[in-house]
């Protein structure tokens, strides 16, 4: 049984009657057996994963209706809330909390009878770009298992590497799943903010979060945005999108349409070169698909990577506020413990990077200190959101490498916060902008994974999915070895 | 190197975040570079620039309606007394 298949073929090997979802499941947990003590993708499993294959494998001998996924495993990043499953958020201030209800966007999978496999590891709270931060220990990247294989979603990018499961969730506040997506080969697309509902995600920065799906092909990703995709009430910011079909005409092509190539994050001087080359071999590949593809400047992308952390550190202050274990944290009894004393020993618990951003978080937006750093912040957003407006009328997709450089060793860049900040610089302005952006596997390179972003006006993740296929349908890429 | 952020405003945010800093020292290196490249954002030339604000009218928002949920959430606490939420005593 080949469990390196795609969403789509599983789904045509279950009706054909290839292999029963009990099988395909069964040989999933045996290999997360076999290599996640390796790999680290996952932090906890579903005990009743086998027993809910089962049922599905009845339902489908009795022909009764089911659901559009056929039981296919699907892994969860663990800052998504599935009822009565333990959503640590990788941190130990969370370390035993269950969730109470479970979030839209799984609720979305199961009721199409996916089944959630486990949850997968994160840098803690997602404030992170290589799962180093996670409080339970880094994953690796399947690729080479030296290097970062990206974050905060790296768990989610790993198990769908490495084959332990088909696809995943993943949230993206400033790259967290186009990151590890190109890191390790896999695609991954942050939709437009509001096209899933955030609904049982735990929060971060929630003006720019969001939930997507991490995938081994582009058809994939537009298969489950159609089940999770769409109006919550539960999430007041979430968008109608008519029910829209993202996988119906994606072989359209990409003949004619014009492409930008932004100037700010293509610079040779911040790309190394192995991504430069790629670059200019996937924009060559794009030009042979019959697209015009010219160079356009983002000036305000300068100024997104400050912006972003500035904003994000912001409401990432505000949102840990609720963390005093009171209501939720791990057992720490108060007895003999002033009210502020025992909330802050209580946070002892939390992570250097979380405390970090929290001391960032409580400083830029103070009094003396938002003028400088918060408003201008907030202002570089609007003007980048105004130059993206003005540049979507003349442009179908602008593209960049998804990340400046290959993935990197573990410890390189932990200790320079500047230099690791600095990795985010293509991903975050589709953050700050809401618009939808795309990571589709390009290139191995030295044994490592290039990717390249795509990213489309609002609310045109039916156009950007058919260019992402256009693009990975003109690449053959080796299959990971382990 | 410009000193952005002090020991002393590093405690008094930690205190007002209330966040107990076993050693503040090591932070505080981070959070200069940090607030250091942040100085960036002196160069963007945005002062007359209007902010975006994203505004939802009323009648979109849910009904404010009382739902009420079947499930003993009081359970899920570490502590809690009959109904009520145990916390510490305040000062």
């Amino acid at each position: 049984m080949n469990l390196g298949i795609s969403a789509l073929q599983y789904v045509n090997s279950i009706k054909n009657g290839d292999f029963t979802v009990e099988e395909f499941i069964e040989k999933s947990f045996e290999r997360i057996k076999e290599i996640d003590d390796k790999l680290h993708a996952f932090l906890s499993f579903n005990d009743i994963a086998l027993e809910k294959a089962k049922g599905i494998d009845r339902q489908i001998s009795s022909n009764q209706k089911v659901g559009q996924c056929f039981g296919m495993p699907i892994s969860v990043k663990d800052n998504m809330c599935v009822e009565g499953t333990k959503t640590t958020c990788a941190s130990k201030v969370l370390e035993n909390f269950v969730s109470p209800y479970t979030g839209t966007a799984v609720s979305r999978l199961d009721a199409e009878d996916a089944i959630i496999i486990g949850k997968t590891n994160l840098d803690e709270f997602a404030m992170g770009l290589s799962t180093e931060f996670s409080a339970y220990g880094p994953s690796k990247n399947p690729w080479n298992i030296d290097y970062v294989p990206g974050g905060s979603s790296g768990g989610s990018a790993v198990s769908v590497s490495a084959n332990e499961c088909i696809a995943s969730l993943g949230s993206d506040t400033g790259g967290s799943i186009r990151n590890p997506a190109s890191f390790c080969s896999i695609v991954g697309l942050k939709p437009t903010y509001g096209l899933v509902s955030r609904f049982g995600l735990v929060s971060y920065a929630n003006s720019l979060d969001q939930i997507g799906p991490m995938t081994k092909t582009v058809k994939d990703s537009a298969f489950l945005l159609n089940i999770i995709s769409g109006v919550d009430h539960n999430d007041n910011t979430t968008i109608d999108n008519k029910n829209q079909d993202y996988l119906k005409n994606i072989d359209a092509g990409i003949a004619g349409k014009k492409i930008g190539i932004v100037t700010e994050m293509t610079n040779p001087d911040g790309l190394s070169t192995g991504v430069l080359n790629a670059t200019n071999d996937a924009i060559k590949k794009f030009e042979d698909l019959g697209a015009n593809c010219e160079q356009v400047s983002l000036g305000m992308s300068k100024y997104a990577v400050a912006a972003y952390y500035t904003i994000t550190s912001t409401e990432a202050g505000s949102n840990l506020a609720r963390y005093d274990n009171i209501r939720y944290g791990y057992e720490f009894d108060s007895s003999g413990f002033e009210f502020n004393s025992y909330i802050s020993q209580a946070r002892s618990k939390l992570g250097p990077e979380v405390v970090r951003r929290m001391i960032v978080g409580g400083f830029v937006p103070s009094a003396g200190h938002a003028g400088k750093y918060f408003l201008k912040a907030l202002k570089v957003k609007s003007k980048l959101i105004t130059e993206i407006n003005h540049i979507f009328k003349k442009f179908d997709y602008l593209i960049s490498p998804t990340v400046p450089i290959q993935p990197f060793k573990f410890g390189e860049k932990i200790n320079d916060p500047v230099s690791f900040m600095l990795v985010d610089f293509n991903t975050v302005t589709a953050n700050l902008t809401g618009i939808p952006a795309i990571s589709v596997p390009f290139k191995i390179e030295d044994g490592l994974p290039i990717g390249i972003q795509i990213m489309a006006n609002h609310m045109d993740e039916h156009s950007l999915l058919q260019a992402a296929y256009a693009l990975e349908k003109t690449v053959s890429l080796p299959e990971v070895e382990i | 190197m410009k000193k952005l952020v002090n020991e002393e405003e590093i405690i008094q945010v930690a205190k007002l975040m209330k966040i107990e800093l076993a050693d503040y020292k090591v932070h505080i290196k981070k959070v200069q570079k940090m607030l250091e490249y942040f100085d960036i954002l002196d160069e963007a030339n945005i002062e007359s620039e209007d902010l975006i604000v994203q505004e939802t009218d009323v009648d979109k928002l849910r009904d404010d309606k009382h739902i009420i949920y079947d499930k003993k959430l009081l359970k899920f606490l570490k502590n809690y007394q009959e109904t009520y939420v145990k916390a510490p005593k305040l000062s």
